[in-house]
């Protein structure tokens, strides 16, 4: 990667590089971008896209097994309240981030084989159940409950996923991670 | 308050100008104009239906006239999915309806497009660890909505083949039952008369059928079946129907025998047929389910109890109903549900490509290409490519005190301060134009407004080839500038009857606009809605020469053919220019 900057923005100030507990087996993108000051914890099979924020200044970051964090989202963006709690932000297995989409810090967790879909915006102590669907442009509130398996489509409405695929959900993710793992070209030596 | 970017709306002359002129009588002044008696008035309520902007119009070119949506013949060229991007014969079309018939299907929740997945159903003895070769022999297929979720096993269908899904769908129920067939109701209807063999009176094979159908079960096919059948019977053999009710029957007033009585009295006996009297007198009404008679049921209360049980979210909205196609498998009176959980996949309806002619001549305006994908028309006409465009720019001249501000677009007028604003017109044709502007003194309604077009007469030059013109004054740059009317010393200055700047084939003038104060004077009502907004009325029309020529010659085999022909096209337009500062 060509060292010379394209963007026009200043710099974003890395800050102090945050203590970081990674799995043997991650992927996690150069270009990635961890700051903050609590621990960052990456389990096992888990891909980090390249640009990807991980901010854990508001509280320890957990990534669980098997979870794709996309380029340009957020995680432990430090929202209205700016509260410093021990876990910011805390993804179970299987979860998707998609491009762009932002959770804020605040004991905000999201359980497992949940998809936040592109954009989408989770406030800070919002508690999203297992097996969910967060379409594009999602917003949840701070401190909302998302029951497990629930969809939450075209600006809040909600509905029951009853398709019971979750099983095979989660084989798509670990073939998915398969592939993304020859393709990103993962350094996790630059973080720790 | 939205800031108001000027626009410029086109009165179709179609729509009579008579009738939407406000009456003379009226507070306002009338019109500078003498010939003019009414001056059109875009906020008299009609006005609304035959304002256009520039780009929504058409032009004929046989009549010379402007066509606008309200008066153009329309014809539907081909029928096609949007989905799929077929196209269905109209001779389909009248058999199997505007709803695509091949698999395309819309999400009955959130109007996503479904797919055709098969779901894998896994042996018993497979573990996530064998993933791979779950693939039974006998897989299902369902409708899964990829944004939303939704997958047609909620309401228990499955399909057993990929293809051909829209007449599966067709014979089955929501719950995965297949809809009866016509055979199967025969054999039902049989074994019921079988059984209700004994009973001779009517009523109480109606109390059997709905014990033995479930009463409300009955849905809208066999019900229509079933009364079919009995009128079928009753009209074949009026006789063997009589079972005691016939006498009855004939005393109601209801009864086919009685009205065709009442109208003989009436109608002088010319309906009196003996054969038909005699017909109708002995025929009854259903009386029983398996005659086509559905009872009502009040009884709601298990639905009550259902909607009590329910969230919100879980009911269907009205366009979630409405936009349902009618299932004829479904019961229809009682039974249709308001929930989510019964909605079904709904068909794409079909769209229309159409083609547009003049009312008058009948000659083609707009005809789209056949093909359904591709988006170009073979012909359209549309009226950019035939009238002045206007455009309109707020000018803002340096006053005595300095340079002026540079104006802000939507930027609040002030009441009572002259404004100017430069209207360019840009020729579009080959030949040039002679235009001739009216405006009325002040603007119609309640809070007149002065209005003073400084050049309301002028020519505006041919759209000639670009490059023509760009070699023709490579040479001359400096004229072209000089071709502004003024000099630098008298840049700023505006003169009456003299255009402002003028370009290859556009010419740009100067309308002086006095806004009113909108203070409401006592006894006047409430500002109404947009009633700020300063809009101009004016009248233009363009005058050009043509050679007689061409396609023309024909018809006048007489004329010289160097003599140019005119022609002359006038309409009313709308300037709205800004929004009048309140208070």
């Amino acid at each position: 990667m060509s060292s010379k900057r394209h963007s026009i923005l200043p710099a974003v100030s890395a800050g102090p590089k945050p203590p970081v507990r990674f799995s043997s087996s991650i992927t996690i993108a150069d270009s990635a971008l961890l700051t903050g000051t609590n621990l960052i914890t990456i389990s096992t099979e888990s891909v980090i896209h390249p640009r990807a924020k991980l901010d854990s200044l508001a509280g320890c970051i957990t990534i669980g097994r098997r979870c794709v964090v996309h380029e340009r989202t957020t995680l432990g963006a430090i929202g209205t309240s700016g509260k410093v709690t021990e876990q910011a932000v805390t993804l179970g297995d299987y979860v998707t981030v998609e491009v762009a989409a932002s959770i804020e810090a605040g004991n905000t967790i999201i359980g497992e084989g949940t998809t936040v879909g592109v954009g989408a915006r989770i406030g800070a102590g919002a508690f999203i159940g297992k097996h969910c669907t967060l379409t594009p442009h999602t917003e949840i509130r701070a401190g909302e409950v998302v029951p497990d398996f629930t969809v939450v489509y075209s600006n809040g409405m909600r509905r029951m996923d009853k398709r019971g695929v979750a099983d095979l959900k989660n084989k798509g993710q670990a073939r998915q991670i398969d592939v993304l793992r020859r393709m990103i070209p993962s350094n996790p030596a630059k973080f720790t | 308050m939205a800031p108001l970017n000027p626009y410029t709306y086109i009165q179709c002359p179609c729509s009579d100008s008579a009738s939407l002129g406000r009456p003379t009588d009226l507070t306002s002044p009338t019109s500078a104009d003498g010939d003019e008696d009414n001056t059109f008035d875009p906020r008299a309520p009609r006005a609304n239906f035959s304002l256009y902007p520039l780009e929504y119009l058409l032009y004929c070119e046989d009549c010379h006239q402007i066509r606008c949506p309200r008066c153009i013949a329309e014809e539907i060229a081909t029928y096609y999915c949007p989905s799929c991007l077929f196209e269905v014969p109209s001779s389909n079309l009248k058999s199997e309806g505007n709803r695509c018939t091949r698999s395309c299907f819309q999400c009955p929740i959130c109007i996503g497009p479904l797919s055709v997945t098969s779901i894998e159903t896994p042996p018993p003895s497979s573990t996530l660890l064998s993933p791979d070769h779950a693939a039974t022999p006998h897989s299902t297929y369902s409708l899964i909505c990829s944004y939303c979720n939704w997958s047609s096993t909620e309401i228990g269908i499955q399909f057993d083949k990929p293809n051909g899904i829209h007449a599966q769908l067709a014979k089955l129920r929501n719950g995965g039952a297949s809809r009866l067939t016509a055979k199967e109701r025969k054999e039902r209807r049989k074994e019921l008369s079988h059984r209700g063999g004994e009973a001779a009176v009517a009523a109480a094979a109606a109390v059997a059928a709905n014990e033995s159908s479930g009463g409300q079960d009955v849905d809208l096919e066999t019900q229509f079946a079933n009364l079919k059948l009995f009128c079928n019977s009753q009209l074949a053999d009026p006789s063997a129907a009589d079972n005691g009710f016939s006498s009855l029957g004939d005393l109601g007033f209801s009864s086919p025998s009685s009205l065709s009585r009442i109208m003989n009295l009436y109608t002088g006996g010319k309906l009196h047929d003996p054969r038909a009297k005699s017909k109708l007198g002995a025929m009854r009404e259903a009386l029983a389910a398996d005659e086509g008679l559905l009872e009502s049921n009040l009884n709601e209360s298990s639905l009550i109890t259902r909607l009590h049980q329910s969230d919100f979210l879980d009911t269907a909205s009205s366009t979630q109903i409405c936009s349902q196609p009618p299932n004829l498998g479904e019961p229809h009176l009682h039974g249709a549900s308001r929930f989510n959980s019964s909605l079904r996949p709904v068909p794409y309806l079909l769209r229309t490509k159409r083609s547009k002619r003049c009312p008058v001549c009948r000659h083609i305006i707009s005809k789209p290409e056949a093909k359904v994908q591709t988006t170009r028309f073979r012909i359209r006409l549309v009226a950019g490519s035939y009238i002045p465009s206007i455009s309109i720019r707020r000018l803002n001249l340096p006053g005595p005190n300095g340079p002026a501000a540079p104006a802000i677009l939507g930027d609040l007028l002030d009441p009572l301060k002259p404004v100017h604003f430069l209207l360019t017109f840009k020729n579009p044709i080959f030949e040039s134009l002679k235009v001739t502007l009216g405006a009325p003194a002040t603007t119609p309604g309640r809070f007149p407004s002065k209005v003073t077009v400084l050049c309301p007469q002028f020519d505006i030059d041919a759209n000639t080839d670009v490059w023509d013109e760009a070699l023709k004054d490579n040479d001359r740059e400096s004229s072209s500038r000089s071709r502004r009317r003024a000099g630098t010393e008298s840049q700023f200055q505006v003169e009456v009857g003299k255009i402002w700047e003028r370009g290859r084939n556009w010419v740009s003038i100067v309308v002086e606009v006095v806004p009113a104060s909108l203070k409401l004077e006592a006894g006047q009502d409430v500002l109404k809605e947009d009633e700020d907004v300063l809009e101009i009325p004016m009248f233009v029309r363009i005058e050009w020469e043509v050679e007689n020529g061409g396609d023309d010659a024909t018809s006048g085999p007489g004329r010289d053919k160097d003599q140019k022909e005119k022609r002359e096209l006038a309409y009313w337009c709308v300037l709205g220019l800004g929004r009048i500062k309140q208070g």
